[in-house]
């Protein structure tokens, strides 16, 4: 903890307070079997199509974190699925009683239990977010790719909102094995063609007969499959910082990543 | 490949790509300037700033345009409600193409396949109100940006590459009906819109705002307010007319590059059925004003239709071209109106030369004076007046085309149609209609009734080949319903239009005759483009709920 004297330690501090009071409150919680059980309905019938099972469907959206940018409460989280979020495809559902609110909200706050993926739950230590911040933009490289507010590659996620929609664990597990989870949107397509030239990008689309492609170079590229040799999925374009950073670069970068919340 | 093998891959390659954002060709101002150099692109919402709708591909012609055949269509998603219009014009540039689904919603697609890349969700204010459709007409494109107006009064700049959102400014209150339908025009570094909105009070204007940061650059009030120009033309006592005067803008105005002026027509005065509230000309509704784009300072104005109670917006496209005038060169603007009248005017100065009517027409008597103000001779009465053209117009913000190669203007028409209108008071309440009582129509404005329910008495379509020289119509092509549908004409001289009926086809520029239809389920409310991709030459129209791409067999 010693690092914690260095520049920027009171903003790593707090930062961890912060975070860790908050996940102590969600996972103090308990949920009546019943009510999850009948959010799990719910949520398949209402939410499943957007959300995806694990609730990580949507971009910089992930409801198993138990983590919400607009709700902190379970009432504010209800008061939110039924008014719905303007501007967004989240639509009010002025349909739902309380009682199926308190369903969706018993079921969202376990979620990531009742998926089976216990990565986002898992405590991690947080560090010194200025050194983190320091690493992200110098030696650790993510700054090459990843902009915060803009500044960074399209192909790769703006990390501006990441600490509002992922969980420190999730982050963390990210950084030391970026290819364990590779989310939608933002899955990499290498084609060969048949003289043998492979391209990459990141996939946008694609069916039976194209596929579409952002670049490497940041354009958008369709390819018929008819002049393809073959196509496959890429590993995480994101290297591993599992042998490159300390532990305690890492816990530094993951409190950086975690002070990253879009004000609303 | 192992993980191991892949990193060392992207140790060596991928990471530095990461630098080259930006590297690739973007759309600068210039390009937009200089479109003849790359007539396989369609960057502008007219295909050129001339607003002539004009294409110089040429691999379709008269003797193979039988052996057009469709490639792909790409259906409109509804969100939340039942399709509207699908009034877009797309752009096509850099192998991809632009659009937007109604009401909000922009797309990029791949034009081989109609394949999506990305959709931007955009959901408009539940405040927001329009007149005639939740529609859009399309974005325009500066760099690697997007806009789009939405209507909710809103403009938003959207990344090309990602279909992020860059910014999102907004123009007026929804409440209120500021509403944008029409797609913006890009000019240098600004990017040009104005508000619909005239059947609600507001008070219209057209503004320039920085690409880059969406600042407002400058404003041009097109009802003027005390102490500027025109004002004088807002007669009540009161002095209150002018701050619900309309002059609404719904259509993209045109730009002359060597003039350094842009041409936008201007919206009714509100309220529409009614002027007693507003006497005088009411400037500058429904006219055609020229505009510096580099300061918005007005430098002419036409007026079509003074102290307009016909609503008789003239939001139609002024088309630019030089064409021999009585023998001479003339650089000219050309618009068939609402009003049932084909109008040419100088652009340099503004001075009228000609107007004609292209329908039957009883607002007026066919003469104008020396400065090109129309003899009016009908209004609106408390016992009703039967008016022609009817409160639809003649042509509306449906795109008509010149071609440069025939010489001829080609203008989707409502041929021959009237409306009764009678005067009755109209109150302002904020966020309602202001605008007295609805005028008959026999054709509706919106929804379209089965062709085979009515009788030719109440009007049919058509689109019609004008000579600008002297107004006379050279040819007709005549359709059982009315249409609209925008109008495309090549340098191969075809022409290519449709209508309510759902039928898209192709004609002969020079006589009108039909050479190839297609029934496209759906009716024909957009203008047509062509476009070139890997070679070959495309034509594209959207219509009922779909994106039609038509190729050579």
């Amino acid at each position: 903890m010693s690092r914690h004297h260095r520049r920027g330690g009171c903003l790593g501090i707090a930062a961890m307070l912060v975070l860790c009071a908050q996940g102590v409150w969600a996972q103090e919680h308990s949920y009546a079997p019943s009510d999850i059980e009948n959010g799990r309905g719910l949520y398949q019938a209402n939410c499943l199509g957007c959300h995806g099972d694990q609730g990580s469907s949507v971009e910089s959206v992930d409801l198993g974190s138990g983590r919400f940018r607009r709700a902190t409460s379970d009432e504010e989280l209800a008061a939110l699925i039924r008014a719905g979020i303007a501007g967004t495809l989240m639509i009010p559902r002025p349909q739902f009683s309380d009682s199926e609110l308190v369903g969706l909200v018993s079921f969202l706050r376990t979620m990531r239990a009742q998926t089976g993926s216990t990565v986002a739950a898992r405590e991690v230590v947080l560090g010194n977010a200025g050194h983190g911040e320091e690493l992200f933009f110098g030696s650790a490289g993510c700054g090459n790719c990843h902009g915060v507010g803009g500044g960074g590659s399209r192909l790769y996620v703006d990390l501006a909102n990441i600490g509002g929609t992922r969980s420190p664990a999730s982050l963390e597990n990210s950084i030391l094995y970026p290819d364990a989870e590779v989310r939608e949107g933002q899955r990499f397509m290498q084609v060969v063609d048949k003289k043998g030239n492979a391209r990459a990008g990141l996939l946008m689309n694609q069916d039976t007969h194209s596929i579409q492609v952002m670049s490497l170079d940041e354009k958008l590229v369709s390819f018929a499959k008819s002049d393809l040799k073959s196509w496959a999925f890429l590993p995480s374009q994101m290297p591993s910082s599992r042998d490159v950073l300390s532990s305690a670069d890492v816990s530094d970068l993951v409190a950086y990543l975690v002070s990253l919340k879009k004000a609303e | 490949m192992t993980l191991k093998k892949f990193l060392t891959f992207f140790a060596a390659t991928a990471l530095p790509l990461c630098f080259a954002a930006g590297s690739h060709a973007q759309v600068s101002p210039e390009r937009l300037l200089a479109t003849a150099n790359t007539p396989g692109d369609w960057l502008l919402y007219h295909g050129n700033y001339n607003g002539q709708r004009y294409s110089t591909l040429s691999q379709i012609t008269p003797r193979n345009v039988a052996n057009l055949e469709l490639k792909w269509i790409w259906q409109v998603r509804s969100r939340g409600g039942s399709s509207e219009k699908f009034e877009a014009t797309p752009l096509v540039f850099d192998g991809v193409m632009y659009t937007v689904s109604p009401p909000n919603d922009v797309v990029a697609l791949d034009p081989k396949t109609g394949r999506v890349f990305w959709t931007y969700n955009y959901t408009p204010d539940q405040n927001a109100r329009v007149c005639c459709g939740r529609v859009n007409r399309g974005v325009a494109v500066h760099g690697d940006t997007l806009f789009m107006g939405a209507i909710d009064g809103h403009l938003l700049a959207i990344d090309r590459i990602s279909g992020k959102l860059k910014w999102n400014i907004t123009l007026g209150d929804p409440a209120l009906g500021y509403a944008i339908t029409v797609a913006p025009l890009v000019i240098g570094d600004k990017v040009i819109v104005g508000p619909a909105g005239g059947e609600y009070g507001i008070r219209g204007f057209i503004a320039a705002y920085d690409v880059n940061t969406g600042a407002e650059i400058w404003r041009f009030n097109t009802v003027p307010g005390p102490g500027e120009a025109g004002f004088e033309s807002w007669q009540d006592p009161a002095q209150e007319a002018w701050k619900l005067g309309g002059g609404s803008i719904w259509t993209t105005g045109t730009y002359d590059p060597k003039l350094n002026l842009m041409y936008w027509g201007v919206g009714n005065p509100g309220p529409d059925w009614n002027g007693d509230s507003r006497p005088g000309d009411n400037l500058y509704t429904d006219s055609v004003v020229a505009l510096n784009p580099d300061t918005g300072k007005l430098v002419w104005h036409y007026q079509f239709t003074p102290h307009d109670e016909m609503d008789y917006d003239s939001t139609q496209v002024p088309v630019l071209a030089d064409i021999a005038w009585q023998g001479k060169p003339r650089q000219v603007l050309m618009l068939a109106n609402r009003n049932g009248v084909f109008y040419v005017i100088d652009r340099t100065t503004g001075e009228f030369l000609l107007g004609k009517p292209f329908v039957a027409v009883n607002w007026m008597d066919g003469n104008f004076d020396a400065k090109g103000r129309p003899n009016r001779v009908l209004s609106p009465t408390a016992e009703g007046t039967f008016i022609m053209p009817n409160n639809q117009g003649a042509t509306n913000w449906y795109s008509p085309s010149f071609s440069p190669a025939t010489g001829l203007f080609y203008v989707p028409t409502w041929m021959d149609t009237y409306s009764v209108y009678t005067k009755r008071e109209a109150q302002y309440i904020p966020g309602q209609t202001y605008v007295g009582a609805y005028p008959t129509m026999a054709v509706p404005a919106l929804a379209a009734r089965l062709t085979n329910q009515r009788i030719p008495e109440d009007g049919t379509g058509a689109i019609q080949a004008i000579d600008p020289r002297t107004g006379q119509i050279v040819w007709r092509h005549v359709m059982s319903d009315v249409t609209d549908s925008g109008v495309l004409s090549t340098a191969s001289n075809l022409v290519f239009a449709g209508g309510r009926e759902g039928i898209f086809y192709a004609l002969d520029a020079k006589t009108g005759a039909e050479l190839w239809k297609q029934r496209l389920g759906g009716q024909v409310a957009s203008g047509p483009i062509s476009f070139q991709l890997d070679g070959k030459q495309y034509i594209a129209v959207s219509a009922g709920a779909g994106l039609f791409v038509f190729g050579l067999r």
